[in-house]
């Protein structure tokens, strides 16, 4: 009877750990993938402000290496998941994301600069030079004029 | 002395020191715009040359190969590199013909490599990898258990490649399908392009 009833309790105690314990704790396949759609979102939107800091003629090696090791732990996440291997696809999803904390911001910063460096550019380099160089050929027309009229006034007298 | 005398000199000077000026604006507006768009797509072998290749595989053996993308495409790029494997019977992707005529492997991918590429930039991606397998002597075909792809191991059950007679070797094709991200669908579209290594899996 005894031993039943110890039977009894360690099969309990068994189904429990494996029944309630395991899906409590670890990941499922919902949660992963869930955590993995979220993480490819956020690669995209970074990849976005990124292209847009580009565009601007920000330098941004910096920030498409933090993008390239984030693909590669996405990557990492999507095989693990193939695999059944849900924990380490929420794992690495995860840390794929906290490598993405603050990126958007960083890349708009960049980008600002960027813009703002680019309109200064284009008033010194662009409009600056060809409004110089007009500058130079009418200001060296009314100084031929200039000496011609003086050399004239000096003949005449 | 009369100013008319200098005039020639007069004019060369004010004209050189207004195109000294105006070379900035110049460089800008007298530059051809671009007009062809590509990606470049290679595979180099382990000392960076195009000369030795892995060939002659042998299991668990680690080889290394490095991937280049180049993009010229006027703008920052989000690249997916989709590695397949097949043999010689399966139908390998298209790379030639217009580019929305050309059409991707129908196989899975067993990896995808991110890549995200400036204009006018290269990523080059070292890649390990080694191919676990075993030999069905009595069907006389190679079948394969898994890739280990610079340390993240890869399922392969159900890839197989057969004895080749007249090549007399087991022939298998690791391929690299380059695939570019679509801001406008936001989706990825096989962008045309992909490289191939071929393979004897040995046996011995």
């Amino acid at each position: 009877m005894r031993v039943r009833f110890c039977f009894i309790l360690l099969f309990v105690l068994v189904f429990s750990f494996f029944g309630f314990s395991i899906p409590c704790f670890g990941a499922n396949g919902g949660d992963a993938l869930s955590v993995i759609s979220d993480v490819e979102g956020r690669i995209v939107v970074c990849y976005r402000a990124v292209a847009e800091a580009d565009r601007a003629g920000a330098n941004v090696s910096s920030l498409l290496r933090v993008l390239n090791e984030a693909g590669w732990l996405l990557s990492r996440a999507k095989v693990a998941y193939s695999q059944g291997d849900f924990g380490s696809a929420v794992a690495y999803a995860n840390e794929c994301g906290s490598m993405l904390d603050g990126f958007v911001d960083e890349a708009d910063g960049l980008r600002r600069d960027a813009e703002a460096a680019a309109r200064w550019d284009f008033m010194v380099n662009f409009f600056g030079s060809a409004v110089g160089a007009v500058c130079i050929v009418v200001g060296g027309y009314a100084l031929w004029v200039f000496l011609k009229r003086r050399e004239e006034i000096a003949e005449r007298v | 002395m009369s100013i008319k005398e200098y005039g020639l000199l007069y004019w060369v000077v004010v004209g050189v020191l207004a195109l000294l000026v105006a070379s900035p604006f110049l460089s800008r507006v007298l530059v051809y715009p671009r007009t062809e768009f590509f990606t470049e797509l290679w595979i180099l072998d382990a000392d960076h040359r195009a000369e030795k290749y892995p060939f002659n595989i042998t299991r668990n053996q680690n080889y290394t190969v490095y991937l280049g993308v180049g993009n010229h495409l006027g703008y920052c790029a989000y690249y997916m590199v989709q590695v397949k494997f097949r043999n010689q019977s399966q139908e390998a992707p298209t790379s030639f013909g217009p580019i929305e005529n050309r059409s991707p492997s129908n196989l899975p991918s067993l990896f995808n490599v991110s890549a995200f590429v400036a204009d006018e930039q290269v990523l080059e991606v070292p890649l390990t990898f080694s191919f676990d397998y075993v030999w069905d002597e009595s069907l006389s075909k190679v079948e394969f258990l898994g890739l280990r792809l610079n340390g993240v191991w890869v399922n392969m059950t159900g890839y197989s490649v057969s004895w080749d007679s007249g090549k007399r070797e087991f022939r298998g094709f690791l391929f690299f399908e380059l695939w570019l991200y679509n801001s406008r669908e936001d989706a990825f579209q096989y962008h045309g392009r992909f490289v191939s290594l071929r393979f004897n899996m040995t046996v011995a």
